[in-house]
């Protein structure tokens, strides 16, 4: 039975499910079902060192750039419209093949264009983060997240970080204006 | 005051909640706003979950329309008394006949009581049926979400959104239809119409194919304009008008259905035909009407509607008649008695013949001064005598 986090609420992913290799990340939300232009939400990742900052320009996740330089982080592709059952987007992770510099995952989701198509994440329907144990397919630990969102066209979803000797999981649902890209540049991503 | 963003979502009031939705009109075009009661489906369960200006009253009152003016609608909701299984209730506005799209609308604002309130961005907008909002269950509390998103086509797609069957509007055949193909493949399940066929001198028949499920029970009503009293010093005018038919079975058999020599019919067995009951005034709401029992219209070769006036002046165009003729999951087909019937006392109105099982309807509106020439006329070929009742 996965935990269920609201706001603010953490796991511990290693107490959960007691000897935990690799996860998947999947994040979820509803395609449109009314007329107008289709949202396109995008997943990414950023891998954080102590400072909250990305450890190098690589360690940012995303449609561009899908795989972790050292292959322990590999998202697993775009979906544009959010159609379909089950996750829309799924990250990959290797915890023990994790840097010992890495401290923290931030898992974010950006609506693309979102200022010229007037879209907020308020519009986006059950939209959630999960965690899912690779080796079993069992869900760990959700968190959904559309009662919190209005106006916001950027959110971290959530944060998967050390504690210890431990990996835990945060449901953060911390909303931004502005899209991805100011996202980015807060977690010091140089954006040409 | 919490004034809401589309997207953004604010907890309301519990108990007796009045929600107002107010727009600027769009001149030659008419909005209607409906409510829609939805399960944890995001659909309504059955047609009767759907508030608008057909049907007033769902939930058993705990949605209610109270006014429907232009520039206005306003609904007192119970969110409290809702049944268990109702999840959302959904407010939607939609522009009638999509003659024209909601950036035309300067103004639109959905007010609910205890001080919510959301202003929807018109600017721009495409569509001609919008969800304005929705009041949906949060962890045991009701909270209210501004939406402001919709259908560039209008009340269909949106009602189709929310599960609700809408029966398409027939395309308008032409004057002299060629022989109707065959009955196709339809649902069975019952659907809301949301059109009104009028049949008229531009347009005087249609044909309604038969479903799977058959046509059910038709129901033929005639109504009129009870006429005035006339104040102190006019004299009233009360004018009595009698539904009845002509019919003819398959099997041969035909005759009358009037009110006159209490030959009211039946329904389970022949003619399937039944009057149900005389309203001698007209005051009686709905005036009155003839039953078809659908199931046997196999059995029925023609039926001819028709009026007369038993008692006060034949002046048919002041009577204001009109006769409606409802199938279940078929469009409202609606005849006017809008011609000059001179002396006449006898009006044929719509004839409903067999066509290879469907249901031909064509406007006749045309007069005879008693039931035996209108017999003639149309070739029934039955005896009369004269009777009272």
């Amino acid at each position: 039975m996965a935990v269920s986090l609201s706001k603010g609420g953490n796991i511990s992913l290693s107490k959960e499910a007691p000897g935990l290799t690799e996860i998947v990340v999947g994040l979820g939300w509803d395609a449109r079902k009314t007329d107008g232009v289709e949202f396109d939400l995008d997943a990414s990742v950023f891998v954080t060192g102590e400072n909250d900052k990305v450890l190098n320009d690589s360690s940012f996740i995303f449609y561009n750039n899908k795989l972790s330089a050292d292959g322990s982080i590999e998202h697993l592709g775009d979906n544009r419209s959010g159609a379909g059952e089950g996750d829309d987007e799924q990250v990959n992770v290797k915890l023990t093949g994790l840097a010992a510099d890495v401290k923290k995952l931030v898992f974010a989701v950006t609506i693309h264009d979102a200022e010229a198509r007037k879209q907020s994440f308020g519009q986006v329907n059950n939209a959630y983060i999960r965690v899912v144990n690779k080796a079993d397919g069992k869900e760990i630990a959700r968190f959904d997240l559309s009662e919190d969102a209005s106006v916001e066209t950027a959110m971290i979803f959530g944060e998967l970080y050390r504690h210890g000797a431990e990996f835990k999981f945060k449901a953060i649902g911390q909303g931004y204006a502005g899209g991805l890209k100011p996202l980015a540049e807060a977690h010091g991503v140089s954006i040409g | 005051m919490t004034s809401l963003v589309p997207g953004g979502n604010a907890p309301v009031a519990t108990g007796s909640i009045t929600v107002e939705i107010a727009y600027s009109p769009i001149p030659g075009a008419d909005i209607d706003v409906s409510a829609f009661a939805l399960a944890e489906s995001g659909k309504v369960r059955s047609d009767n979950d759907m508030c608008f200006y057909g049907q007033p009253n769902v939930q058993g009152g705990a949605v209610q329309m109270a006014d429907a003016s232009s520039g206005r609608a306003v609904f007192n909701v119970d969110l409290s008394r809702l049944e268990a299984a109702v999840d959302k209730v959904a407010l939607t506005a939609t522009i009638h006949e999509n003659k024209a799209s909601f950036d035309r609308v300067a103004s639109l604002k959905v007010t609910v009581s205890g001080g919510v309130e959301a202003q929807i961005p018109t600017s721009g907008m495409k569509e001609t049926a919008l969800i304005l909002g929705e009041f949906y269950r949060r962890q045991g509390q009701w909270k209210f979400r501004c939406v402001a998103q919709g259908f560039a086509g209008g009340l269909a797609p949106l009602a189709t959104h929310f599960g609700v069957d809408i029966a398409d509007a027939p395309a308008p055949s032409p004057a002299a239809a060629p022989t109707p193909p065959p009955a196709p493949p339809a649902p069975a399940k019952s659907a809301i119409s949301l059109s009104k066929v009028t049949l008229d001198k531009s347009r005087s028949s249609i044909s309604l194919e038969k479903t799977a499920a058959g046509f059910g029970e038709i129901r033929v009503n005639l109504n009129w304009n009870r006429g005035k009293s006339g104040g102190f010093f006019g004299k009233s005018k009360a004018i009595d008008l009698d539904l009845g038919c002509l019919y003819e079975l398959q099997d041969g058999e035909k005759s009358v259905i009037q009110a006159l020599g209490n030959q009211f019919g039946e329904l389970d067995y022949e003619p399937f035909i039944k009057l149900m009951g005389d309203d001698r005034t007209g005051a009686v709401a709905g005036g009155e009407w003839l039953h078809i029992n659908g199931k046997k219209w196999s059995e029925i070769k023609r039926i001819l509607i028709f009026a007369f006036i038993y008692e006060g002046a034949p002046d048919w165009k002041a009577t204001d008649g009109v006769v409606t003729i409802f199938v279940p999951g078929q469009p409202e087909i609606e005849v006017r008695l809008n011609e000059e019937g001179g002396r006449l006392g006898c009006c044929a109105i719509a004839l409903l013949e067999n066509d290879n099982g469907a249901v031909k309807v064509t406007r006749r509106v045309d007069f005879h001064s008693n039931q035996e020439p209108m017999d003639k006329a149309y070739g029934w070929g039955m005896r009369w005598r004269a009777g009272s009742k």
